[in-house]
């Protein structure tokens, strides 16, 4: 039996009345506000310059290919070098997404289990080496071979446009690939070797209890299972290659002009090592806002990437049958 | 259980002599839950609890699983608005205040008001000692006689002999029966007038459940205990009042019979009293 | 049915038996086609690696990996049935991927290793670099400067970062409010944020503006940026772990919920927020670009964080890689060295952290 007339009072305000423990919530819920902040901040500042560089120069900006600092009115633009971003790390896709997958199967499927975990440990190591130190590594040791390979591509295969030759090898596409794509197998794999050792272990003995092979048993359960993982995982990777841009300063030769498909080409563009290379002698500060501008497109491409790698692996938290 | 084995049973322990006692004086009211009412969002989880607990006497709550005791007993020391949603009607009275009023700081109730949970909690990175004086840590109070109140508070808890020469190690080496009772420790070393219990010994072995039943009756001289409780020997042995929780069907939880402890075991009102108390459901 | 009861006299039998694996037993057969399978596509590929000059990457990829996986997929459908044809090119290729993997590893570690080396000394990891030029031959000047400078920026990075990262953490799990899934979305996506962006962005605020030199202090907050996700997202993970009954105690106690964060939950969490915070060490501490942008280049050692240039090892060897003097590339390979050490001493401990942390 309720009693006729109750008040029902919500107690959440209550639980905050100490008003220490006020003055405590805001000041850890501002301090986790910093994130939003420092994001907003670079979108807000960097836009702010790369707007008027747009106006200035209009949409060919990112359509054309120019770089003339001293013409009235001086022209810029980074077509070449947006291009020669997403033309690297298609490189760097090809070679790394088979080779991840072939490790990650390795570790988690072939490796006995000390095996494994040293291998996870080196690899996990790997991923840990600065940037610098790969372009130091890739300028005087990588460079020499993936030359020789190039040469070999575009003697066998030369009558293919994508291995055409400019006459030479130093600072092209291939090489600069070839570092990005050793820069993301490392986290490319740590993702995918999670997503493949979780999956459901009654599903593997299933299929072992079915006489499947170890082929079977990946095709139609382990990498299903894995999918958005692995994909995640991938675009993670794809988010560091665009970023890339020390190692890629060491190996690339920067031209303005857009290199659509020419990988054994010497030259190619990249937005993040643009930055970089230009900003030392930048001459005057409208070249400093154009490479500002340059900056703002490599955050707005390099978020894009990365918030739909987070959601992809983010929902494939949820178990698929 | 028949009448003649509760007699047994209660006039060998002190709860009996408590109970003749305490209906002999009259004796203040230390809490007072009126017309409580309990919801989770829009589900009402208890309804209507009147219950008045005495001065220095031990009250047990007992009745089936999910009725709706441990979330009662939260409301007495303002835990429950910790849970979103959480939601109250009627009035918990603390020496005739209402301890929801706008005025009253809930940090400040909980000093008066304390609590020992089912799984003891003490805290891993600190040693016994510090375990114990965590509490005047933790609300910020000052005190100059640490050491005493250390041996004063494991000595009521019924562990200074065991952990005198050990102070200083970790307090996650004692075992689950020891560690609850340093919880008692820690709770009673910020000097409570109240302390509640949720099931503190449903996690324990025999032998410590019944070393802290010993705790219990010998603190109830000084303070006034409320305990939730399963075992329904353990309300006749410490208990000086009993009241019968029950929920059906979905129903929101209330309070079907308390008074005496006993009276509710040997001479209950209530059909279901007697049903549940003769194990019968539970 | 009689009742058959255990002979006692088998016992001492039964006590000499060993322990065997009848399932594990490899045929002759099996041995046989694997040491095949193994020998032959490296005896061919050797002896024509040796006999003709063909270049070596050439017969590695159009002739070894054909013939070794022919090999293994007739190994295994020799031993096994057709159906594991598949099953043993994989494990070729897998075993391939690995294998190129780890030479990578082995290559650039050896080139650190092996050209670092000679060029270290007590002297080379003390001294600046003043009044050295470019020239002058190794065993004078060195990277001492590059050294106090990494630790100053890595160090002020770390008194901004780890405390904010730290407080979005309890934000999330002790504070829980309304914002908690955008708080932890707006992490994630500032870990995504390259580098040179986040050079760029301080660079811009504070720099052009005149607000902050080109500085130490201006590279610890570009290096701030990058350190704060990781920070947040492993201190998240270790607060956690906090079983939830201590907060349940500790305000049962009387406590506020400040001191129940600070004296009760973080303590408890301590192991996990040092690791947190070396976790973001490591992911900074080679970052070359954002400096390029905040702290310039010097050669003489500076403690003061604010108002001049610094020099720190991975500007440092950005710098001294492009000259065109060997000496001063050696610097660079040594400087490289230092650097990886500190990479790898950084990465050993926290891998030694994390393996003991419970519930991991």
């Amino acid at each position: 039996m309720s009693v006729a007339t109750e008040e029902k009072r919500d107690l959440t305000a209550a639980a905050l009345s100490h008003r220490g423990d006020r003055v405590f919530n805001r000041i850890i819920t501002g301090c986790a506000f910093t994130a939003l902040v420092v994001l907003a901040g670079i979108t807000v500042f960097l836009g702010f310059q790369a707007f008027p560089v747009l106006q200035d120069q209009g949409i060919s900006f990112v359509t054309t290919t120019a770089w003339d600092s001293f013409g009235t009115p001086p022209v810029y633009g980074i077509a070449g070098m947006l291009w020669g971003s997403l033309l690297l790390s298609v490189i760097a896709l090809v070679i790394a997404v088979p080779v991840s997958l072939l490790l990650s199967i390795f570790l988690v499927f072939l490796a006995p289990k000390p095996v494994s975990k040293i291998f996870t440990n080196l690899i996990d190591l790997m991923a840990a080496i600065p940037s610098v130190i790969i372009g130091l590594w890739a300028l005087y040791i990588l460079q020499p071979t993936s030359v020789e390979w190039a040469t070999l591509l575009n003697k066998y295969l030369g009558w293919i446009p994508l291995f055409d030759s400019n006459g030479n090898f130093i600072g092209s596409p291939f090489t600069a690939g070839i570092v990005l794509a050793i820069m993301m197998i490392p986290i490319v794999t740590s993702v995918t070797r999670e997503v493949l050792g979780r999956t459901p272990p009654d599903l593997i003995n299933a299929s072992e209890a079915l006489g499947c092979s170890m082929w079977t048993m990946l095709r139609y359960v382990a990498l299903p299972y894995g999918r958005g993982g692995i994909v995640g995982g991938i675009m993670l990777g794809l988010g560091r290659a665009l970023g890339e841009t020390i190692a890629v300063f060491f190996v690339l030769k920067l031209v303005y002009d857009v290199n659509w498909f020419h990988i054994l080409y010497s030259g190619g563009g990249s937005v993040a090592t643009l930055i970089v290379a230009k900003f030392g002698d930048a001459s005057g500060s409208l070249e400093q806002q154009v490479l500002l501008a340059a900056g703002f497109f490599l955050f707005a491409m390099t978020l894009i990437v990365n918030v739909i790698a987070n959601l992809i692996v983010a929902r494939t938290g949820r178990v698929k049958s | 259980m028949s009448t003649a084995e509760f007699e047994e049973i209660a006039t060998t322990t002190e709860a009996m002599d408590a109970a003749v006692s305490a209906t002999a004086e009259q004796r203040a009211t230390e809490m007072e839950a009126k017309d409580v009412s309990i919801w989770f969002g829009q589900r009402k989880v208890l309804e209507g609890v009147n219950i008045a607990f005495p001065k220095r006497t031990t009250t047990a709550l007992i009745g089936p699983s999910g009725c709706g005791k441990s979330t009662f007993i939260r409301t007495l020391n303002r835990l429950h608005e910790l849970i979103p949603g959480a939601a109250l009607a009627g009035q918990v009275l603390y020496e005739g205040e209402d301890i929801y009023d706008a005025k009253v700081d809930p940090v400040h109730i909980r000093l008066k008001i304390g609590m020992v949970f089912q799984k003891p909690n003490p805290f891993p990175s600190m040693t016994i000692r510090g375990n114990v004086l965590s509490g005047l840590k933790l609300s910020g109070l000052k005190r100059s006689n640490h050491d005493e109140i250390v041996e004063q508070t494991l000595t009521a808890a019924g562990l200074w002999a065991e952990v005198k020469d050990r102070l200083h190690s970790e307090a996650g080496a004692l075992s689950g029966g020891q560690q609850q009772r340093l919880v008692i420790a820690r709770s009673l070393a910020v000097q409570p007038h109240v302390l509640l219990m949720d099931e503190p010994c449903s996690a324990l072995d025999p032998g410590s459940t019944l070393k802290i039943e010993e705790t219990i009756r010998e603190l109830s001289k000084d303070i006034t205990i409320i305990i939730v409780t399963h075992n329904m020997q353990q309300a006749v042995r410490v208990a000086d009042y009993t009241a019968f929780f029950l929920a059906v069907d979905g129903n929101p939880g209330h309070v079907v019979e308390q008074g005496p402890t006993t009276e509710i075991f040997g001479n209950p009102q209530d059909q279901r009293t007697l049903d549940y108390v003769n194990g019968r459901f539970g | 049915m009689t009742t058959i009861i255990f002979d006692e006299t088998r016992v001492t039998t039964l006590q000499q038996q060993t322990a065997q694996k009848p399932w594990a037993a490899k045929t002759g057969k099996w041995k046989a086609a694997v040491v095949l399978a193994v020998i032959i596509p490296l005896a061919i590929t050797l002896a024509l690696m040796f006999a003709t000059d063909l270049p070596k990457a050439l017969i590695m990829v159009v002739i070894y990996l054909p013939i070794q996986l022919i090999a293994g997929a007739l190994a295994a459908t020799a031993t096994r049935g057709r159906k594991n044809a598949l099953d043993a090119m994989i494990i070729v290729v897998a075993i391939g991927a690995t294998i190129l993997s780890l030479v990578v590893l082995v290559s650039v570690v050896w080139a650190i290793i092996a050209k670092g080396i000679p060029v270290l000394s007590g002297a080379f990891v003390s001294q600046n670099m003043t009044y050295i030029s470019p020239a002058t031959p190794l065993g004078y000047g060195g990277i001492g400067h590059a050294v106090i400078g990494t630790v100053l920026i890595v160090l002020i990075s770390a008194v901004i970062a780890v405390p904010l990262g730290v407080a979005t953490a309890v934000y999330i799990t002790e504070v829980r409010g309304k914002a908690v899934p955008y708080v932890r979305f707006f992490v994630q996506a500032m870990s995504g944020v390259p580098s040179v962006v986040a050079g760029l962005f301080i660079l811009t605020v504070f720099i052009l503006t005149g607000v902050l030199q080109t500085s130490a202090f201006a590279g610890a907050l570009a290096y701030a940026i990058l350190m704060l996700p990781t920070v947040a997202r492993t201190a998240e993970e270790v607060l956690k772990l906090v079983p939830e009954d201590l907060r349940t105690g500790a305000l049962a106690l009387g406590s506020t919920r400040a001191r129940v964060v600070l004296q009760v939950v973080l303590p408890a969490a301590k192991t996990g927020i040092i690791t947190a915070a070396i976790l973001g060490l490591a992911r900074v501490v080679g970052e070359t670009a954002p400096l390029l942008l905040t702290v310039g280049f010097t050669d003489k050692t500076v403690v003061n964080p604010l108002t001049e240039p610094i020099s720190a090892l991975p500007s440092f060897i950005f710098t001294y890689v492009s000259s065109p003097y060997p000496d001063a590339v050696a610097r660079a390979w040594g400087a490289a060295l230092v650097l990886m050490i500190l990479v790898t001493v950084l990465f050993v401990v926290t891998r030694i952290l994390t393996s003991r942390r419970p519930g991991r």
